[in-house]
């Protein structure tokens, strides 16, 4: 899929646009607002990320700028401003998510590709990694076509893995991703812990193999490579 | 006690003490003139009496004369008034008089010829002066405690419009006051001295508002970016063990600091009055959201939670009311023990939430203030209580925590 980040941090844009580009996506950056149109005007793109304080400019005004020119985009704010009224004004003007800064690539990841999945195939597209099969709007998972039966936390935990596949996914960014920033606690480390092992238990009674790893004392990789 | 009142106390009491000193030195003073004036009188009849003897060599007719005594040439006393009693028949009581007493002659024969004058009525006088005063003092008091209370009333009038303006005053507003003006110059200084202050706290909360924003923008940015840089550099599997946990470290701070900057901005936020809604929020339906999200978690730590909620609405914010409930519910997780319970009872009045839990070392008046966190759980940042704090000031909820050993009770009190 094409992705255009609109964000005024060169680093930031950088670290954004290395992973997505790791994840096959091809990923155009703008630094401006004014650079931003000029992409928009003549490229098409699946998915707009957006931050909405730049240098000069409202990254809300490129939304609208969307919306009345009819661009068919997903948009994905991302923003500092913590503040409740800018995520429901852009909603509202037509964006289809917002993150808040500081947030984990794997989670923008994730929400990218939510949102791409509900444009593109209005939610039907099933999700595989090897035996994996993932249907994300029943919110089913299967081994070797047989279903799992899962909790919707360990639901959560295996989507979030095999969307992020490969990648380092630090018990932070799962705790942060089950439950939102404001419930995340102590607690949930070792909730996560004991649910991965719930899940490997799970996935090894249906015949499948084991993909997830513990890196360290970080987190996880969900992947099939050594 | 307001400012007439204060006022007139101290002429009161300032009154209190001159009023008897005042009567004392008129009586002092009218009796000494009338006294004076009696002795006049005697002395002028002396002056008749002897002025007669020489001429006539006869005692005159007088009124005043009490009686007249040959005396021996050599027992020439000296003239002197004094005060005395006398009885009067037709009165049938003794009355005051003035005597005096003095020496003369009548033809060549030395005489003791005393004088008396009656002193009832100028005691009558003394008394009808003395009254007249004190009427008059008195009516100068009434009448200076209504003319002070007009002048106070007409002169502070521009004081007082201008106080309730001040009581009204809100530094987040964005129109300035106009105060009222005043004839009277104190006033108008003050006036413009409060203008000036009122500009320049206006300008500091602006900053301090300007500098929060900046803050959590700033912040956040470089944060996100050392954070993605950690995780490729703990992605890349080149580390040893010991810059391993370097690296670690270097995350887990990353993200405190990141929560820490959220969490201030929050307080500040709220401070700053920028949540002014008013929604008429469901407090059983956000209980009931909060517990189902945190279920699995609960189960995990294979927690007894017995509830007893009846539907409550409340009028706040609803975000502010959905962060203040999960912080209390997450609370008693967080700080609960394996296998422990949790009690949740609401009504009209409150929502009160029991734990069982480790007895914390912090004591019960800092639990509120930032950064105050058990010893058990170093991973919360202690600022979940500071910002239920300020959100149940806005709102005039009252929070109140009370421990019976293992036992924690966080009470919220919809009404003060």
């Amino acid at each position: 899929m094409k992705i255009l980040v609109i964000e005024d941090n060169a680093e930031l844009l950088q670290d954004i646009k290395n992973f997505l580009e790791e994840e096959g996506n091809i990923c155009e950056i703008a630094p401006d607002h004014k650079s931003a149109y000029d992409k928009i005007g003549y490229f098409p793109y699946d998915i707009l990320v957006v931050d909405i304080t730049l240098p000069d400019g409202n990254g809300l005004d490129i939304i609208r700028e969307v919306k009345k020119e009819n661009i068919d985009a997903g948009i994905i704010i991302i923003s500092a401003k913590n503040s409740v009224d800018d995520k429901v004004h852009g909603l509202e003007i037509g964006a289809d998510d917002y993150l808040i800064k500081p947030f984990y690539l794997a989670e923008l990841n994730a929400r990218i590709k939510a949102l791409y999945r509900r444009k593109v195939y209005s939610g039907n597209k099933e999700i595989f990694f090897n035996e994996i099969k993932i249907k994300p709007d029943s919110h089913e998972v299967f081994v070797h076509d047989r279903l799992l039966n899962l909790t919707k936390k360990e639901f959560d935990i295996i989507h979030f893995f095999v969307v992020n596949r490969h990648r380092l996914l630090t018990k932070e960014a799962i705790a942060e991703h089950l439950w939102g920033d404001d419930i995340e606690m102590a607690d949930s480390y070792k909730f996560i812990y004991t649910h991965l092992a719930n899940l490997r238990r799970k996935i090894a009674e249906l015949k499948g193999k084991d993909y997830i790893q513990s890196i360290y004392s970080v987190g996880y990789k969900f992947t099939d490579r050594e | 006690m307001n400012l007439v009142r204060k006022t007139n106390t101290y002429y009161l009491i300032f009154l209190a003490f001159l009023f008897p000193v005042m009567i004392a030195v008129d009586y002092y003073f009218i009796q000494y003139l009338v006294n004076s004036e009696v002795e006049e009188i005697l002395l002028h009849e002396r002056e008749r009496i002897d002025f007669h003897l020489d001429k006539e060599g006869v005692l005159p007719p007088s009124n005043y004369l009490l009686q007249s005594t040959p005396i021996d040439n050599g027992a020439i006393r000296p003239e002197k008034f004094n005060d005395t009693l006398i009885y009067e028949a037709y009165a049938d009581k003794q009355l005051p008089y003035k005597i005096y007493t003095f020496t003369s002659s009548i033809n060549a024969q030395p005489v003791k010829i005393t004088l008396r004058h009656v002193l009832l009525e100028i005691h009558e006088l003394i008394w009808l002066l003395f009254i007249t005063t004190s009427f008059v003092i008195l009516l100068l008091v009434i009448g200076l405690y209504f003319i002070n209370r007009e002048i106070y009333k007409w002169a502070w009038n521009p004081f007082f419009r201008n106080l309730s303006k001040l009581k009204q005053y809100n530094v987040t507003q964005k129109e300035s006051i106009h105060l009222n003006t005043s004839s009277i110059s104190e006033f108008e200084e003050l006036n413009e001295v409060i203008t000036t202050l009122m500009d320049q706290v206006k300008k500091d909360f602006q900053n301090l508002k300007e500098f929060n924003e900046n803050i959590s923008h700033e912040i956040q940015t470089p944060l996100a970016i050392i954070r993605n840089k950690v995780v490729l550099l703990l992605e890349s599997n080149n580390l040893d063990k010991k810059e391993l946990a370097r690296v670690e470290a270097v995350y887990q701070e990353t993200n405190k600091l990141s929560k820490i900057g959220k969490a201030l901005t929050l307080i500040s936020r709220i401070e700053n009055q920028e949540f002014r809604r008013l929604d008429r929020v469901d407090v059983h339906a956000i209980i009931g959201n909060i517990l189902s999200n945190m279920q699995e978690i609960i189960n995990f730590k294979n927690l007894n939670v017995t509830t007893e909620l009846h539907p409550v609405t409340i009028e706040c914010d609803h975000i502010l009311a959905d962060i203040l409930l999960t912080n209390l519910i997450k609370n008693a997780v967080q700080h609960n023990k394996e296998g422990g319970s949790i009690n949740m009872l609401l009504n009209e009045d409150k929502f009160e939430i029991t734990n069982t839990g480790e007895i914390s070392e912090i004591a019960t008046e800092k639990l509120f203030r930032r950064f105050q966190r058990g010893s058990s759980t170093k991973d919360s940042l202690g600022l979940g209580l500071a910002i239920n704090q300020k959100i149940c000031d806005i709102y005039g909820f009252r929070l109140a925590y009370d421990r019976n050993e293992e036992i924690h009770t966080f009470s919220l009190f919809f009404k003060g």
